[in-house]
Formats: C-alpha cells, sequence, structure tokens
C-alpha cells in the first residue's frame, strides 16, 4: 500500500463508481446516458454541501487525514476528495432508485 | 456543541420542506424510492465505516461538534442524515428534471395494446 495510501479517499470514490458502473447496463438505469438531467440534479446539489463542507471545514466540525488524502485542495480549503465524493454519491444513488424502479417495473 | 448534529438535521428538514412545497415530485410517497434509499444505506454504512473508522480515519470529527454515538463501528449518528439529505435532494433533481413522458417505460403507449389506465398511472410513479 504505502505509496497509495494518500490516494485511498479517491480510490474508494473510484470503487463506488465502479461497483455501480453496471446499473447502467444491466438495468438500463439510464442515469448516465441522461448527461443534461444528471448536472441539473448534481450541480445544485454539489454546491450546497461544498459550501456546508467549506464552513465545517472552517469551524473544524471534521478534518481530513493527511496520510489518505492527496492534499489537493481547492478555492475554501475544500479538498479535491470532498468535490468528487459530492459528485459520485448522488451518482451512485441515481443508479440505485432508477434500477430499482427497472425491476419493480418488471416484476408488475 | 453539537454543530453538526443541528445541520445536519437542518438538511433533512429542508430537503424534505423542498419537496412539499416547492418541487412536489411525489418521490417520497413511491415504494422504489425507500428501496432504493435502504439499499443505499447498506452501501453507505461499508462506505462510510471505512471513512470513518478510528483506526485508521480519512475522515475525523471534531468531538464537541457531534454527540459522540457512532454506530456500527465509528460511523457518527449525524451521517445518517446527512447522507439521506445528500441522495434525497439528488433524486428530487432528478425527478423534477425527468422527461414529461418517457415513451419507453409507459405500458401500453403503443396504442394497439393499450393497458389499463390504472397500470399506467402505477408506471409512471413507480
Amino acid at each position: 500500500m504505502g505509496a497509495l495510501d494518500r490516494y485511498q479517499y479517491l480510490l474508494l470514490m473510484a470503487g463506488c463508481l465502479l461497483v455501480t458502473l453496471p446499473l447502467e447496463f444491466v438495468f438500463r438505469a439510464r442515469v448516465w446516458r441522461q448527461p443534461r438531467r444528471l448536472l441539473v440534479a448534481l450541480v445544485p446539489t454539489v454546491m450546497l454541501f461544498a459550501a456546508w463542507d467549506i464552513a465545517a471545514i472552517a469551524r473544524e466540525h471534521w478534518t481530513f487525514n493527511a496520510r489518505y488524502v492527496t492534499g489537493w485542495r481547492l478555492p475554501g480549503n475544500l479538498p479535491i476528495e470532498e468535490l468528487v465524493f459530492f459528485i459520485v454519491i448522488p451518482i451512485c444513488g441515481l443508479l440505485t432508485l432508477e434500477a430499482v424502479r427497472r425491476i419493480l417495473e418488471r416484476a408488475r | 456543541m453539537w454543530q453538526y448534529t443541528a445541520a445536519a438535521v437542518v438538511a433533512v428538514i429542508g430537503v424534505v420542506v423542498l419537496e412539499l412545497r416547492v418541487l412536489r415530485t411525489g418521490l417520497l410517497k413511491t415504494r422504489a424510492y425507500w428501496v432504493a434509499m435502504a439499499i443505499c444505506y447498506g452501501f453507505m454504512i461499508a462506505v462510510n465505516g471505512w471513512l470513518t473508522k478510528l483506526t485508521a480515519p480519512i475522515v475525523l470529527y471534531d468531538g464537541d461538534a457531534t454527540t459522540g454515538w457512532r454506530f456500527p463501528w465509528d460511523i457518527p449518528l449525524e451521517d445518517y442524515l446527512y447522507g439521506f439529505a445528500l441522495l434525497t435532494l439528488a433524486m428530487l433533481l432528478w425527478d423534477a428534471a425527468a422527461p414529461k413522458r418517457r415513451a419507453a417505460e409507459v405500458p401500453g403507449t403503443d396504442a394497439t395494446v393499450s393497458s389499463p389506465p390504472r397500470e399506467t398511472a402505477r408506471g409512471a410513479r413507480s
């Protein structure tokens, strides 16, 4: 591990994307294939949660273990990993929702 | 104290109010939503458990900002509210931006094999 330690948070997010990607094809979730609709869902969500994150980091409600993050920070002292989290996790959620919908439709 | 706790509760209320007063997608009344959330929480416990485990934490919480209740492993109670707000907000906006009518999704759109209206309504909502 060692050298990869600082990418641990990013790798965890990459894992989330990889694990949920089959939902798009196997269950025809059609999330990645509606990029504009996906943007409408993501942009306000990312902005709100990034703002919350920036405030919480400034007040030290939570901090990040320097060992497991890249150290790349965006304006507002926001770790790049957090931005990735706010994009990846909602996508995983949307894929799950749409996959469940397809399954329930078929089960009818 | 409990600033994260308070913020997380406000976030949940905010998202629910946004749905009830503004977006009115009906998402929270569908079975698909609650099934999806249950699945998401299962995966969240795995991912969040990894992020917050105190033996090698990626994210560390200020003890004063939370209640200190952690379950299972070292996941702060507040993270469940946070996760609810994050996922539900994205899902609500996703549904609010849905195309008016997706032909492929509505059974019986082919006029020659029309299904009962009740089925169509369920298809559009579930």
